[in-house]
């Protein structure tokens, strides 16, 4: 079987995978945006953390980040 | 205040925290890529370079490896997530004078941390819930139908060994006044725990012994012991009483 046939063949399971961790992820940049101070690393370091490390990014950052 | 304004509060704090919403994402995309990992493990092995010479080695994945694959998965990070959330419950309350202020209404200790334990449960239940349907409609999908009276035992096995590992983090938020050192406890907890469990012979009477029960009853077997449960309940009970036995005399 082709990668392609594949990937059509699992597409109907992966895109709610895939929207998960999407709305994870803009869910996390809109809290960061709305905070003035940040626990742990600053503002564009949390971006950096949210955006590039998948799925545990947004994860860590509303775990350590948020200055509450 | 009561017990009931403490934990409506607690349950507040899980939302607003996004505790709630954490536990819920994490273990349902766990829930939903663990029959799909399963599945696709000979294909993602043939696509690594050298990996066609493998693929002929592998047997047909089968449901047995979908839920094998979600105990995995779902007790891992769900005891990650109980210690995470669990570190902070007290501690972080005593060291900010939030606790002292709360404490200063008519409100007992024990509601205060049974409320906190309560609230912690609530999330893993309905989280473990929700990743469970999730997983059962995905195995559905690409293996087919789980047993679901034995799909609903081990998914409450489940959800109790994490309400352990949750009361057992709590106790240590209690006893200290800095969260990492409550997760360090815990963790360490963890592994004593996961070691005695491990031990032939005596391994059967500690929690982890919970987990091959649940897979045990998934596979359609009858589990012989079940000291593993009793156990656990007995060290939920024993974390929450000693909490209470510190905190009742605990300057804040």
């Amino acid at each position: 079987m082709s990668d392609l046939t594949i990937l059509t063949k699992y597409l109907p399971l992966l895109i709610p995978i895939a929207l998960l961790q999407f709305g994870l992820l803009v869910a996390a940049l809109v809290d960061l945006m709305k905070r003035e101070n940040t626990k742990g690393l600053p503002k564009w370091g949390w971006i950096l953390v949210i955006v590039f490390v998948n799925l545990f990014g947004p994860i860590i950052y509303f775990i350590f980040g948020r200055d509450e | 205040m009561s017990f009931t304004t403490a934990f409506h509060k607690e349950l507040l704090e899980q939302r607003r925290t996004r505790r709630f919403m954490i536990a819920i994402v994490v273990l349902v995309l766990f829930g939903m890529t663990s029959p799909l990992l399963a599945k696709m493990t000979p294909q993602i092995i043939t696509m690594i370079p050298g990996g066609e010479a493998f693929s002929m080695l592998i047997p047909t994945p089968t449901i047995n490896d979908a839920v094998a694959q979600y105990i995995k998965n779902i007790t891992q990070f769900g005891v990650l997530l109980a210690l995470v959330f669990g570190m902070g419950a007290v501690a972080v309350e005593k060291d900010k004078g939030t606790a002292a202020m709360t404490l200063s209404k008519p409100m007992t200790r024990w509601s205060f941390l049974l409320a906190k334990f309560a609230a912690m449960s609530v999330t893993f239940i309905i989280a473990v819930l929700v990743a469970a349907i999730a997983c059962y409609y995905y195995t559905f999908f690409l293996f087919g139908e789980l047993a679901i009276g034995a799909w609903l035992v081990l998914n409450g096995l489940v959800t109790l060994y994490l309400l352990l590992y949750a009361a057992i983090t709590l106790f240590y938020s209690t006893l200290t006044r800095t969260q990492y050192v409550a997760i360090g406890l815990s963790f360490g907890t963890l592994i004593l725990l996961g070691i005695l469990g491990s031990l032939p012979g005596i391994g059967a009477n500690f929690p982890d012994a919970l987990i091959s029960n649940a897979s045990l009853i998934m596979m359609g077997e009858t589990p012989k012991n079940w000291s593993g449960l009793w156990v656990s309940l007995g060290l939920i009970f024993l974390s929450l009483a000693g909490a209470w036995l510190v905190f009742r005399k605990q300057e804040l």
